[in-house]
């Protein structure tokens, strides 16, 4: 609920990158992730930003935590939250050297 | 991109992205143990396009070939592999070898639309060259592969292909009385199976790599080593067409998958990702060293000349959700096309000869 305030917040007073200051940020400029393994606490959101110059397609296929961002546009960001204790492995559907590993600790 | 969500309605256009992203029947939405939330705009500053120095740097050759700590190079190793590779021993026909479909004759490829397999009936897709595969990130079309190593069993086990099962090829390798001490001296102690037969095979296949070629001699200085026609044509291939999106690098490729809307049934990488959309009709970007002898061109074959491929790219190919959003009509005009193939032919490089082996008996 904090976090809805704080993201509404933002986006009213028009400050979209500041926002994302909470989370653990992950980039993907030159088709490689900014960190290759990245520990957050269970309920925790991380932003994966495309800043690259081509879209990328994250994903995961780690049983109980698949997702799927879909094709992810240069110049955008997406949250996401990880709910559950565990190591879920993070690619990028298109290009098959983007691993990464996100540990959710409890 | 700009105008893809307006600028007052961020939250609109996140709900349709979340709402999309639900459709491909991954994403979870407030269910399961990954909530995937809204997609904004970020401002990622502006960015003055790179300089033609900046973009050469990228694409020196590299100075040695990468081998796997697990199976590291050895010239007993090589040697072996190749004897493998051109062995037609490895089918059940005994008619086929690798080499067959992966010749050095046609650039490693064999010239053909689509290859040929056990009782020279027509494969679904194109023979990919083996140039430059120590570079290699993942294998096959669709990637279905993960090593070099797997790769180099997978055509001679596949039923359509050399129909070969490994138990039999082994009894069948261990019988001829040369291979003994030529595996004894590349695998000290491991013996002849299916494993060091991959690792052989895989070891040789990584020292097949495009010689320099004038597009090389160029990267390093060397003004005159191409014609200004092909200049241009690289100035077209990292700008207005966007090829180094993905044939970016020394090898020309970064081994990613793209659905570039050629009209096939065939959905490569989407049978191994049935989730996701762009996966559908994707296949891995091929490097493009030795193109101009690699023709016919694309995953199945279906284009005989680079002209050809060019005008494909330039049209956009099928508008369809798997289509890469990095697919669209380009504009291009006769002269960028014609500088574009100009580019890709300095990248022909001369091929010394290939001495096919003595064959253990
Ligand atoms: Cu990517």
């Amino acid at each position: 609920m904090h976090k809805t305030i704080t993201f509404a917040l933002v986006i009213l007073t028009g400050l979209s990158a500041g926002a994302l200051a909470a989370n653990q940020m992950v980039y993907q400029k030159g088709r490689v992730f900014s960190s290759e393994s990245v520990s957050i606490k269970k309920g925790d959101a991380l932003t994966f930003v495309n800043d690259d110059s081509i879209p990328h397609n994250l994903m995961s296929a780690t049983k109980g935590s698949e997702f799927n961002l879909g094709s992810q546009a240069p110049g955008t960001s997406t949250d996401v939250t990880f709910k559950e204790a565990g190591d879920i492995q993070v690619i990028c559907a298109i290009h098959p050297r983007m691993k990464m590993m996100v540990k959710v600790t409890d | 991109m700009p105008g893809l969500f307006p600028r007052r309605s961020n939250l609109f256009g996140t709900v349709v992205v979340a709402a999309s992203l639900g459709a491909v029947g991954f994403a979870s939405i407030g269910l399961g143990a990954v909530v995937v939330g809204e997609t904004r705009r970020v401002d990622l500053g502006q960015k003055a396009a790179p300089g033609i120095d900046s973009i050469k740097s990228q694409y020196k050759r590299p100075a040695t070939i990468p081998f796997p700590k697990e199976n590291p190079y050895t010239p007993e190793k090589a040697a072996l592999g190749k004897k493998l590779y051109f062995d037609t021993r490895l089918s059940v026909s005994m008619a086929q070898s690798c080499a067959s479909c992966h010749s050095p004759g046609f650039g490693w490829g064999d010239g053909l639309a689509v290859g040929v397999g056990h009782g020279m009936a027509k494969l679904g897709r194109h023979s990919p060259t083996i140039v430059n595969a120590a570079w290699g990130a993942i294998f096959m079309w669709d990637g279905r592969l993960a090593t070099l190593e797997e790769q180099a069993l997978g055509p001679i086990e596949a039923a359509g292909e050399m129909n070969m099962p490994l138990d039999k090829l082994m009894d069948r390798l261990a019988s001829i009385n040369e291979y003994k001490p030529l595996f004894a001296a590349a695998f000290p102690g491991e013996g002849m199976n299916a494993k060091t037969l991959a690792k052989a095979i895989a070891t040789y296949e990584r020292t097949v790599v495009s010689e320099r070629a004038p597009f090389d001699a160029w990267i390093e200085g060397n003004e005159k080593a191409i014609s200004e026609e092909a200049k241009r044509g690289f100035a077209v291939f990292n700008g207005k067409a966007m090829c180094s999106a993905c044939h970016e690098g020394w090898n020309f490729t970064n081994d990613g998958f793209q659905d570039i809307g050629l009209p096939s049934k065939d959905i490569g990488r989407g049978e191994f990702v049935p989730g996701v959309v762009k996966m559908q009709h994707a296949f891995k970007t091929p490097g493009l060293r030795e193109i101009e002898r690699r023709s016919p061109y694309m995953h199945d074959g279906s284009l005989d000349t680079l002209e050809a491929v060019v005008e494909h790219y330039d049209h956009g190919g099928i508008d369809r959700p798997s289509r890469s959003d990095l697919m669209k009509p380009l504009g291009l005009s006769a002269q960028e096309k014609a500088d574009l193939v100009a580019f890709m032919k300095t990248l022909t490089s001369n091929l010394s000869p290939t001495a096919v082996p003595v064959i253990p008996r």
